[in-house]
């Protein structure tokens, strides 16, 4: 695990982020920054605001108030595929998959953003459609060799595996080619085994130059992977430092009261 | 192999006019080849992109209108004392106005229908029809309204005074339609299997996880209504300039179901589905016709979709591709479920 | 001016069976989520019983509106049971598709069992309208709007004031919660809709005798609920009632200052109109589903 300096590049600001639904307060004001090329883990109990949190980052939920920039770009209130062509792609809590489609085919989806044929090219059947076919299959078999899924390449989605599914999941996501990888509970229903080849993968997507925002409630995985903790508690964040700091923080122990020993 | 197999069927289909005689046999296949290009283009919207779009026959409507009336000519009192006089056309320039204006409506309702989604999406489709089928059938002054627009002109082919040919026969149109129907196959064929195909799938599948990886929700909503509607358009100025008779019968909602039942039927989703379910139910009445008065065909229709639904919920076409497969593979097909998307894997 | 009170009074009398349909689609639409195009064949139905029993059979004319509602609740219990049940939890497009193919073996079952030919009804009451200050309205019209009023009001007792009403209530609120609660959802969605079908084709036994009967009167009809259903937010009965009203007068108002060719155009434009600018409706209960 790689010490990040402070003084490396601020990719991701959340400045005082809040999301109002009607009465309910989900999160009241969020403060967070993420730096190039760090793994920072968002943790909490249930309901503190964290899959709320990545909606509102990555465009699937409108912030009553607040804003949000990456790598200066304003993202704040933009759709979510605007925030996905600025690089910013976010998996689901939910196992999510193209359920009818082949695993290939899954990440050709995921590799819309990388053709850039327009309609009429395609009506006309130009060279350069069929060019690029080409290209996003063969970069679809890349990718599926990242997350060693290689051999499952003509297998419906709906027949894998649940450890395989969340590992497609993360294919299509880094089809997208993020430079910020928003990943949201990734590991959850995982036995321990493919959790430990899962945080293999994490770090080689890391290593290849993508910055990552991980919610997981597995605390072993957050405290070996993670570079920084940031810890929500009721839609405010109570404590943000390295696994060995939010470890000793009395205010993250008490919110967790007996949480955290299910875990370890 | 595959190559082999379609250009018999090609030489087949072409061949047709020159040994069949029956004039009536005929004139059933040119309608069910306006209702195959209709259900292809209902096809691309509902089955590939998923959007249950129940108004698709204003589109067919709206080709036609435009194409028969600008190929007629008409005039229009806008005041007391001036009137708007439109002479006729050329028909292929109608006929392109037609698509056009089809197109137009499609990009409309696209980006108005599309602002509701689910349920009240389906209703809005199903309003926009039945406005556009109360504004034929109201605006007289227009459209004729119930009179119908009569003699309307067919396609015609040649140069100029030096040699021409009028279709008013049945083999012309037989052959131009068979053309456009190919044509419409190629070019949806391109769609699905390509990136502009792929996001429209993705949008039916899983919408929010297609949005996540950047496809632009409603601008390829818009862009395969667009599509669907120039094509329905297309049939729709095929089937006035054939039928040279147009009415406000031509945007009755159950011409909408016609199309949904033969998308449903052969298999939404795939290339061959809306070509087989056009077949069928093109052909299928007038088989019928002999024993079965008209509302017990369509209590047939009615109950078939029902029971497809129910048994085949992919269609025929699946059904029949995934049992061919299993077959070659020697294993014994166990359900009739189709969980597979052939689209992208029917080389067809 | 008196012109324009008579077009108010119509839209009185015709806002109460519209209301009807209304409240009946509300009702399958909000709670089961089900988009029911056989709506519209359930209210010519009621029509054709009213018919069937009354023209044809001789049977009194009161007591065949009555059979035609029963009738009407159990035709809408059996397609619940037979087409609907099977298909919980398959995605809306299948269940619309069943819906439509329903809707296509009805009607022109109607068509063949009684003809395309307009069929009237002969009722009871004088032909010679009330006649109040300077407008009018015909005794069989009175009569209909007095029982569709019954019938609302009896609606909104049996959601409101029952156990079955609760159980429907808890349902459309929270589907699962309901179920960990211990209400039966199955026997929930068959009342449902029975009764929803029942009222529809209430409405159409209600307005057989006033208009003509024709197998395609519902098209039109279950067009209309959907219009009333969206204009009064879902699964809100008192909005669907508003809705009711609200349609029969832009109708009237539509027909009698615009053109009458448009009337029917109305619901739609409608419909259009209130999804553009405020899709959930006028008082809806619950976010707009879909």
């Amino acid at each position: 695990m790689t010490e990040i300096s402070g003084d490396s590049e601020i990719v991701l600001k959340v400045e005082n982020i809040a999301v109002h639904f009607g009465g309910l307060v989900a999160i009241s004001d969020l403060n967070l920054v993420v730096r190039q090329g760090e793994i920072v883990s968002l943790i909490g109990p249930n309901g503190a605001g964290k899959t709320t949190a990545f909606n509102v980052i990555t465009g699937f939920l409108k912030p009553t108030s607040g804003s949000i920039s990456y790598l200066g770009k304003p993202l704040t209130g933009l759709p979510a595929h605007e925030v996905a062509k600025h690089g910013v792609v976010r998996t689901f809590q939910k196992t999510s998959v193209f359920d009818g489609n082949t695993v290939i085919e899954n990440i050709l989806m995921g590799l819309h953003l990388k053709g850039t044929s327009k309609v009429w090219e395609v009506l006309l059947n130009l060279a350069r459609v069929n060019a690029e076919n080409k290209y996003l299959n063969a970069r679809a078999l890349e990718i599926l060799d990242q997350v060693d899924l290689s051999d499952k390449g003509s297998e419906m989605a709906s027949d894998l595996a649940y450890g395989e599914l969340r590992l497609l999941e993360v294919a299509i996501a880094l089809a997208a080619e993020p430079t910020l990888l928003l990943l949201d509970e990734p590991a959850s229903g995982m036995n321990p085994t493919e959790t430990a080849s899962f945080m293999k993968i994490v770090s080689k997507i890391r290593g290849s130059g993508t910055t990552i925002l991980l919610v997981e409630h597995d605390m072993r995985m957050v405290m070996e992977i993670s570079d920084r903790i940031v810890v929500l508690n009721q839609g405010v964040i109570i404590a943000d430092g390295t696994p060995g700091e939010i470890q000793q923080n009395s205010e993250v122990i008490h919110a967790y009261l007996g949480y955290g020993d299910e875990n370890a | 192999m595959k190559r082999g197999i379609i250009i018999l069927w090609l030489v087949f289909l072409f061949s047709i006019p020159l040994w069949i005689n029956d004039l009536y046999f005929l004139h059933i296949l040119i309608n069910t080849g306006i209702f195959v290009i209709a259900a292809m283009s209902l096809n691309l919207l509902l089955g590939y992109t998923g959007q249950l779009s129940l108004g698709h026959v204003a589109f067919f409507g709206i080709g036609a209108y435009v194409s028969a009336l600008l190929s007629v000519g008409f005039d229009l009192e806008l005041t007391d004392t001036y009137t708007f006089v439109f002479d006729p056309i050329p028909v292929w320039v109608a006929f392109l106005c037609g698509i056009i204006v089809a197109s137009l409506f499609g990009w409309f309702i696209g980006k108005v229908a599309f602002k509701v989604r689910g349920a009240y999406f389906v209703i809005v489709t199903i309003s926009f029809a039945e406005v556009v089928r109360l504004v034929s059938l109201n605006w007289v002054d227009l459209t004729e309204g119930p009179m119908a627009i009569n003699n309307i002109p067919p396609f015609t082919l040649g140069i100029p005074s030096v040699w021409e040919m009028t279709f008013y026969q049945k083999e012309p149109n037989y052959y131009l339609i068979l053309i456009i129907a190919i044509i419409c196959y190629v070019l949806i064929r391109r769609i699905v299997q390509s990136r502009i195909g792929r996001a429209m799938i993705s949008l039916r599948e899983n919408e929010p996880l297609a949005a996540s990886v950047g496809v632009d929700v409603t601008h390829y909503l818009v862009i395969a209504t667009v599509i669907a509607a120039a094509m329905a358009g297309a049939a729709g100025g095929l089937y006035t300039h054939y039928v040279r008779i147009v009415d406000p019968d031509i945007f009755l909602f159950i011409y909408t179901v016609t199309m949904v039942i033969m998308v449903v039927c052969g298999g939404k989703g795939t290339l061959a589905g809306p070509v087989v379910g056009g077949i069928i139910f093109g052909v299928l009445p007038e088989i019928l016709r002999e024993f079965a008065a008209p509302e017990i065909q369509w209590i047939i229709y009615g109950i078939a979709m029902i029971v497809i639904v129910f048994f085949l919920p992919d269609g025929i076409v699946p059904a029949l591709t995934n049992w061919w497969n299993d077959r070659r593979k020697g294993v014994l097909s166990s359900g009739l479920v189709a969980d597979s998307d052939p689209a992208i894997r029917d080389k067809k | 001016m008196t012109e324009f009170l008579q077009h108010i009074l119509n839209a009185i009398v015709l806002g109460g069976t519209y209301a009807l349909l209304g409240i009946g689609l509300t009702l399958i639409f909000g709670i089961m989520k089900v988009v029911n195009f056989t709506h519209g064949e359930l209210y010519s139905f009621g029509a054709y019983m009213v018919f069937m029993f009354s023209a044809m059979l001789g049977l009194n004319f009161f007591l065949a509106i009555l059979v035609a509602m029963v009738l009407g609740v159990v035709l809408g219990a059996v397609i619940e049971f037979v087409l609907l049940r099977p298909l919980r939890g398959a995605n809306i497009d299948t269940t619309m598709l069943v819906m439509i193919g329903a809707w296509i073996a009805m009607q022109n079952l109607e068509q063949f069992s009684w003809g395309g030919v307009a069929k009237s009804i002969s009722h009871p009451f004088p032909s010679d309208p009330l006649v109040i200050g300077d407008v009018s309205v015909s005794w069989i019209r009175v009569f209909v709007f007095c029982f569709a009023i019954l019938l609302i009001a009896g609606s909104y007792f049996l959601i409101n004031r029952t156990k079955l009403g609760k159980s429907m209530r808890a349902t459309f609120q929270d589907r699962d919660t309901a179920a960990l609660m211990g209400v039966n959802i199955n026997a929930v969605y068959t009342a449902t809709f029975a009764l929803g079908s029942g009222l529809a084709a209430s409405a159409g036994a209600l307005l057989g005798p006033v208009f003509v009967v024709t197998p395609t009167m519902g098209d039109l009809a279950a067009l209309k609920a959907f219009a009333i259903v969206i204009l009064g937010g879902l699964g809100s009965i008192v909005g669907a009632t508003i809705g009711g009203f609200i349609l029969a007068l832009a109708e009237e108002l539509g027909a009698g200052y615009i053109s009458s060719g448009y009337r029917d155009a109305m619901g739609f434009a409608l419909i259009i109109l209130v999804l553009i600018y405020r899709p959930t409706g006028l008082f809806a209960l619950k976010e707009r589903y879909g």
